[in-house]
């Protein structure tokens, strides 16, 4: 009976599940992932030995221009696609929004790219790139272009990559965003009106900060997402050509499961985290909103 | 109720006890062979009573599998399938074990090929018996050829052709606007083909003496030779198509848009019944240049973590001491093989001194006189991925000198972990 009289309990009983799997899910890997990066593996003399470096694996990284260009794809990377997509799933989103007898089958079109899992959109998408065969460089040369070498090329193969992960990512985040708009009392939008606003008024002093929180989420869950985007890479470019895919995650997955050299691999994966840790604080700092809500006393 | 009970229990325990006395072993294998191996796999549990699961994934799938499993030291796998340049490499880390005490009643110089057991074996033992072998050829489109004027080339070992004038026929042949290219490597932008190329440019492997270092082994002349030959085919004369991968290479020489495709012997069983009007030849070499070709192929081992090494053992020697299965993979695979008995069957069976069955007994000279071992360390892994990127590179327009400036400085990097 006593536990009952405990009141300050219940919502830590309540949190408690998700407490546990964090910790258990995401804390200890993280835990686990950096200890590891301070672990050298050496196969010295036939035998392995696993030697603690302290930092050397990541003074080995720093001096590696590998990945300083990794860092420098994966800083592009996050800067165009993560503002794209959040565009494209706003717009289509408020597209969306319009009133329309077919609205419903339109909206479910547009949410089909959700229902096919990356790998084979991957695959199709690069059956479409093949530069011999594929059934763009047949589109484009309807209209007298010639044809693209698109994923064996240095200069378009991470553009490829940003198309197809937009193609897929777009109406998932939308859905959010469509969401928060739905949010939106109406009224507001009557008041906007009966004051003579333009759309683009209503769009800019209406819709953008009554969404804002929404949009908050959405940056910071798709900039963690495009952190860790390498299905692309495994399927169709290795990171290649020249390196020009070669993102963070890929390299420390290569470095892991293919180079196994484990400290580097985790090293990169430590640093990434703590980049990603990094970037979406500042999304916070930036884009959070000062006053929540109205303060009663 | 407790009757009941109690003998649900019995039953329970009892099933167990049936269960547990037939012995199972895990054997991973390479998706491709999973249908020649399956016959031999059922004889060997008739024969033996021990359970074969077999787990098949694709090539690069398989490796990593390997990688996974060895560095949780999983007890759950028993036999492996072993790439033989790999062989060092899961050596020296302990996933493999060393296989003399299994063939202690016999000579494996009696059963295998030397080339098979060199590549078997490191420091001296005996790891991973070989299954089959490899060898490599130039296939030619005879209409294609035709059409363009250039002359065949030879089955003779006096007049083997070369690199140079492979291209300046498949100039000729090349029709880029009609999707026909003069040229083609089966296995694209792989070291296991390429090796060839600075190997008898007078480059070496790429590996240095001792198996612990490529410094100045990637970036010698020989290299530098080899990396502006697959640069010009791709970037300067376009006689070979970029953006093709390695499983779309021979579709496109049995659909008749290839002029010379230079790859192994299993691809003969492709095209041998269809209308493709095709001739086969000796591996090119540089004019001036050692002759050389790739070789080697895949062999299997007994798992080091296995709880039942002994029974794994009895699959190893079953499936690559056994004259059927080398004679089966030569048969119905086109398989070099690596066993003395399925090379004695090629070299007296009449019908493979005629085409195309011709194509065995051509491999099988290639590999026993010009076979190019591929580099020998533990750091096998490391070193052919990034010799492939590198080679991928180059072939998408990137610089070879610079390519493998970088290529050695990432491997020498990797390689500290074995010094």
């Amino acid at each position: 009976m006593n536990f009952f009289k405990r009141q300050w309990m219940v919502p830590y009983l309540f949190l408690a599940p998700a407490l546990i799997g964090t910790i258990a899910f995401k804390l200890y890997p993280i835990f686990i992932g950096f200890w590891e990066s301070l672990i050298y593996t050496s196969f010295s003399g036939g035998a392995e030995k696993r030697i603690f470096v302290w930092f050397e694996n990541y003074q080995y990284l720093f001096d590696d221009k590998i990945f300083w260009k990794s860092l420098e794809i994966t800083a592009f990377l996050t800067i165009i696609i993560n503002p794209l997509q959040i565009a494209m799933s706003l717009g289509l989103a408020l597209l969306l929004m319009r009133k329309s007898k077919f609205i419903r089958i339109i909206r479910s079109l547009y949410l089909l790219p959700i229902g096919i899992a990356l790998p084979i959109a991957t695959i199709i998408w690069g059956l479409m790139l093949d530069p011999n065969q594929g059934l763009i460089n047949g589109l484009i040369g309807v209209f007298g272009i010639p044809p693209q070498p698109f994923l064996v090329s240095e200069n378009q193969a991470l553009w490829c990559i940003i198309a197809i992960a937009t193609w897929k990512g777009v109406a998932f985040w939308m859905l959010f965003l469509l969401a928060g708009l739905e949010d939106i009392p109406k009224q507001y939008f009557e008041a906007a009106e009966i004051d003579g606003a333009t759309p683009f008024q209503k769009f800019r002093y209406v819709t953008i900060p009554q969404l804002k929180r929404t949009i908050l989420f959405v940056f910071v869950a798709d900039t963690a997402a495009n952190f860790v985007l390498m299905v692309p890479m495994i399927i169709l470019t290795k990171g290649g050509p020249l390196q020009s895919t070669n993102v963070l995650i890929y390299e420390g997955y290569r470095s892991g499961f293919y180079y196994q050299d484990w400290g580097r691999s985790l090293s990169i994966v430590t640093i990434l985290t703590v980049i990603t840790l990094i970037v979406i604080g500042l999304q916070l700092l930036f884009l959070s909103e000062k006053n929540e809500g109205i303060k009663v006393k | 109720m407790k009757k009941i009970l109690a003998s649900l229990c019995t039953i329970f325990l009892f099933s167990n006890i049936v269960t547990s006395a037939k012995a199972e072993i895990n054997f991973l294998i390479g998706t491709w062979a999973e249908e020649p191996l399956t016959p031999f796999v059922e004889a060997f549990e008739k024969e033996t009573g021990i359970e074969v699961n077999i787990q098949t994934f694709p090539f690069r799938d398989l490796l990593a599998t390997i990688e996974v499993r060895g560095n949780a030291q999983a007890d759950d796998v028993d036999v492996i399938f072993v790439d033989a340049p790999l062989v060092p490499s899961y050596a020296v880390r302990g996933m493999i074990g060393p296989m003399d005490q299994y063939f202690a009643d016999t000579s494996v110089n009696a059963i295998f090929a030397p080339a098979g057991i060199a590549a078997a074996s490191w420091n001296g033992e005996m790891y991973a018996p070989p299954l089959n072998n490899s060898g490599q050829l130039t296939y030619y489109n005879k209409d294609l050829l035709a059409k363009a004027g250039c002359a065949e080339p030879s089955m003779i070992e006096a007049e083997r052709v070369t690199w140079e004038e492979i291209v300046d026929c498949a100039k000729k042949i090349t029709d880029e606007a009609n999707g026909v290219h003069g040229f083609i490597f089966d296995q694209i932008s792989r070291y296991y083909q390429l090796q060839a190329l600075p190997e008898s440019a007078g480059g070496g492997s790429g590996v240095c003496e001792g198996g612990l270092s490529v410094k100045g082994c990637l970036t010698n002349d020989g290299w530098m030779k080899a990396g502006q030959f697959y640069y010009d085919i791709h970037n300067t004369s376009n006689i070979s198509p970029k953006g093709v991968g390695p499983d779309q290479t021979h579709e496109l020489f049995g659909l008749g848009k290839i002029g010379i495709f230079v790859g192994g012997s299993w691809n003969n069983g492709r095209w041998a019944d269809t209308d493709l009007n095709y001739g086969v030849a000796l591996h090119p070499y540089f004019e001036g240049g050692k002759v050389v070709t790739g070789c080697n192929s895949w062999h299997i081992g007994v798992w080091n973590y296995s709880k039942q090494k002994d029974d794994a053992a009895k699959l190893v020697r079953y499936l690559t001491a056994s004259p059927e299965v080398a004679i089966h993979y030569v048969e119905e695979h086109n398989s070099l093989p690596a066993h003395n008995s399925a090379i004695l069957h090629v070299a007296e069976d009449p019908k493979f001194n005629n085409f195309p069955g011709i194509v065995m007994n051509l491999a099988t000279y290639e590999s026993a006189n010009h076979c190019a071992t591929r580099g020998r360390t533990p750091g096998f892994l490391e070193f052919e991925e990034i010799v492939n990127t590198s080679f991928e590179d180059i072939r998408n327009g990137g610089d070879p000198a610079s390519v493998f400036a970088d290529a050695e400085s990432r491997i020498e990097s990797s390689m500290r972990r074995y010094k």
